[in-house]
């Protein structure tokens, strides 16, 4: 028999012990990935976010908004390829009083093309461009609120007073995993018309496409360096700066949910030491012998850290198994549907996986440290003599 | 019945077993009452805001001042609507005010973030005699001298005593003042004067919401009636108790359910830590087990007491980390109030439920975890133990 192969033989000693350290891992790992995937989910809008976008929006505060004619100045700027424009709308839907999505007033006729992860069937995004009244809405936002092509929907805002109608012309669904996919978009047309003439000719923010994602940057700044001497400052930001400062304002929760990822490790790594302390507590009898027959202090700690590190995989590899379902099937889709504004895409990533199953194996050799240092420490006499 | 002390010295001859095993427990507590101080925390300062004998009313389809639009010519009207209290001079106790949101720098950390900024009138402290200046002077009337709060200050650049920021572009405001409100949300803001915000910000001849002091909370309903029953208004009334219960709602449910979740797996794993430790307890001590019975101890005080000990391991892992997590008391977390899309500074709050709720369960983790092996104690037969 192999020295591994005692080591692994060790673990069966106390099939128990054995079975509740493994679920008591496994637990430990289920927790550290669906935080993991809090975190992870969380900052993947600024990760998945596109490099050549750039989002001009007013420099104060987004409660206030931009004319009309900005669009025009920002069309007509060098590497510009591509502009739309887009208004918050707010709204919800009576019938569904509790259920809050974000609807957007959007210039229909460049809006996809800024936007090409969004994907209409041809067809539809023509019904959708011709019709006044028409909106698209997410996939997962129809699912979740019964909506079907052709159905017809009134919407209120905090915004806009008065009832708005509207035609569900197209559902719409995601090429990038950091585009919402519970979104409700419909003309800017047809609220712009809707206003009293005081409010009217109003933007929101103006997104553009640049040819140049390098220099991305450097036209934002020069956007606002046009701007800065107009009544309304602006500021514009890449897309994925735009996200990563809307991330940064949660940054709090962010740090508390990594600190609580890393107690799950230790009370993990407490639970494992504890269960290899106490196999070497009981067997000091044997590694007496073991030492007595020729073996050295340092076979002793081998054996006593792989039996712990094969513990901690073992642990991992169930801890893996239980959460993906549990994250992909049950809580991502949850997630999805209810908090896809902040969470588009909630899954478990192969990333992530592999990070548990080594952190697993690491602690499980951390965790063996004390008692195999104890273990090689001891006298061959006191050893043999010793009763548990 | 098997005295305490037996226990106690079982406990104490293997210290590295239970201190893991407390240990593990105690991370477990301290998670779990930090989360419900954080719950406790944000429901007290948006409710602290909140006034039982107080109605705010918005603009009909607003949840949040944010976005409510009130005409100027309409608050003469809701000031004089059934209910609403007179001070001592027969005036009508009220508040007409605008909030908006800037984007100012974060001071020590990157980015900006939201900070509300409220426009109120030269008479605020008569309408909320629970605001008082800790630093500082009141501000002039009129002038571009502002009060901020005493949680944000030093959060944001330009917002502490004495120091200047701009609320547009070259529209410096003073900070002459710093105020305490009993910890509500009012003190993550900043408040300018009226007309200085409206011209600012473009918003002249409205306001986002009048607040009025009812002579008693029974009195909400006839006072609704006046403000609603005029449609060509467009107004709504709530209790200022309830509107900050419901900006609260999401949040403070958010931190309850992943605070909830996350405790609840690790509770699970520290509690496969305990039957661990109590499962090798009664194996390494069957003699002794033996010994107890053939002395005559019943098979339900062997139970009781192998039960007490697990009990007595998690109260003192509890009792660790419920005490470890008084410390966080002193920390401030700011976050982004979703209802109002403003920065607000929440507290720790250790509420003696909390610590009771946090105890409670640690103490039914031991009996939980240590229930089957105390059960497999009590079941030894004492021959067959004392033989060995």
């Amino acid at each position: 028999m192999t020295l591994a192969g005692l080591a692994v033989r060790n673990l069966a000693r106390n099939r128990f012990r054995l079975l509740l350290t493994v679920v008591g891992v496994a637990v430990a790992i289920v927790a550290f990935l669906l935080l993991r995937t809090v975190i992870w989910a969380w900052a993947s809008g600024a990760e998945w976010a596109a490099k050549d976008r750039l989002v001009t929006r007013h420099k104060v505060t987004f409660v206030m908004t931009l004319p009309r004619r900005y669009v025009e100045d920002v069309r007509g700027a060098p590497h510009v390829t591509a502009v739309t424009w887009a208004n918050w709308f707010g709204g919800k839907d009576p019938r569904h009083d509790r259920d809050f999505f974000q609807a957007i007033a959007v210039d229909a006729a460049s809006y996809l093309a800024v936007y090409d992860e969004m994907k209409v069937s041809e067809g539809a995004a023509d019904t959708w461009a011709h019709d006044r009244q028409g909106a698209i809405v997410g996939d997962v936002l129809a699912r979740k609120l019964g909506w079907k092509v052709g159905d017809k929907v009134a919407l209120q805002s905090g915004i806009y007073p008065g009832d708005w109608q509207f035609n569900v012309d197209a559902i719409y669904t995601a090429t990038s995993k950091s585009i919402d996919r519970s979104t409700f978009v419909f003309h800017w047309d047809y609220l712009n018309d809707s206003l009293p003439p005081e409010r009217r000719d109003k933007v929101g923010w103006i997104v553009s496409r640049v040819d140049d994602p390098a220099h991305v940057a450097d036209i934002g700044v020069a956007l606002d360096r046009r701007f800065e001497d107009l009544d309304t400052p602006t500021l514009s930001q890449d897309e994925r700066s735009f996200n990563a400062s809307f991330l940064a304002m949660f940054s709090a929760v962010l740090k508390a949910m990594n600190l609580v990822s890393a107690v799950i490790l230790v009370i993990m790594t407490l639970i494992l030491g504890n269960t290899i302390a106490m196999g070497v507590r009981e067997r000091t009898g044997e590694y007496g012998v073991l030492r007595a027959i020729g073996f050295r202090p340092v076979h002793v700690a081998l054996w006593v850290v792989g039996e712990s590190v094969v513990l901690g995989a073992l642990g991992g590899a169930l801890g893996v198994a239980l959460a993906f379902p549990f994250i992909n099937l049950g809580v991502g889709r949850f997630v999805e549907e209810n908090m896809g504004s902040f969470f588009p895409y909630f899954r478990l990533e192969a990333a992530n996986m592999l990070l548990a199953l080594l952190v697993a194996a690491l602690l499980g050799g951390l965790a063996s440290a004390l008692p195999a240092w104890r273990a090689c420490r001891l006298h061959v006499v006191d050893a043999v003599r010793r009763v548990a | 019945m098997i005295p305490i002390r037996y226990n106690l010295r079982s406990l104490s001859v293997r210290k590295a077993t239970t201190l893991a095993t407390a240990g593990g427990i105690a991370l477990v507590v301290f998670v779990l009452a930090s989360s419900l101080m954080l719950s406790a925390g944000i429901r007290k300062t948006l409710g602290a805001s909140g006034k039982r004998d107080n109605a705010i009313v918005l603009r009909m389809g607003s949840d949040a001042e944010l976005g409510s639009v009130i005409e100027e010519s309409s608050v003469p009207l809701i000031l004089a609507a059934p209910g609403v209290k007179a001070d001592a001079r027969g005036q009508p106790l009220g508040a007409a005010e605008i909030v908006v949101v800037g984007a100012m720098e974060k001071l020590g950390a990157e980015g900006v973030t939201n900070v509300a900024i409220r426009g109120v009138g030269d008479d605020v402290m008569r309408f909320r005699p629970e605001v008082h200046l800790v630093a500082g002077r009141p501000p002039k009337p009129g002038t571009d001298e502002a009060l901020v709060g005493a949680r944000i200050r030093g959060r944001i650049r330009g917002v502490d005593l004495g120091q200047t920021f701009d609320i547009k572009k070259n529209r410096p405001v003073t900070v002459v003042g710093v105020f305490e409100a009993e910890g509500s949300a009012y003190e993550s803001e900043i408040w300018v004067d009226r007309e200085i915000l409206r011209q600012a910000y473009g918003r002249e001849g409205i306001v986002s919401s009048v607040r009025v002091r009812l002579d008693s909370p029974t009195k909400f309903d006839a006072f609704r009636a006046g403000v609603e029953n005029d449609k060509r208004l467009g107004l709504s009334a709530v209790p200022e108790a309830l509107f900050y219960e419901k900006q609260s709602e999401g949040a403070s449910l958010f931190v309850s359910a992943l605070g909830g979740v996350v405790s609840v797996f690790f509770a699970v794993g520290a509690m496969i830590g305990a039957m661990i430790t109590m499962y090798a307890a009664v194996a390494n001590r069957q003699r002794e087990i033996g010994t107890l019975r053939a002395l005559g101890f019943s098979r339900s005080s062997v139970l009781g007491s192998f039960l007490l000990e697990a009990v007595l391991l998690s109260a003192v892992g509890g009792g660790v980390g419920a005490l470890a997590s008084l410390a966080m008391g002193f920390v401030h977390l700011s976050m982004v109030n979703l209802a109002s899309w403003s920065e607000v500074v929440f507290s720790f709050d250790p509420t003696p439920q909390v610590i009771g709720v946090a105890l409670a369960f640690a103490c039914g983790m031991g009996l939980v975890g240590g229930l089957f092996p105390a059960v497999r104690a009590a079941r030894t037969s004492p021959l067959m133990a004392i033989r060995g």
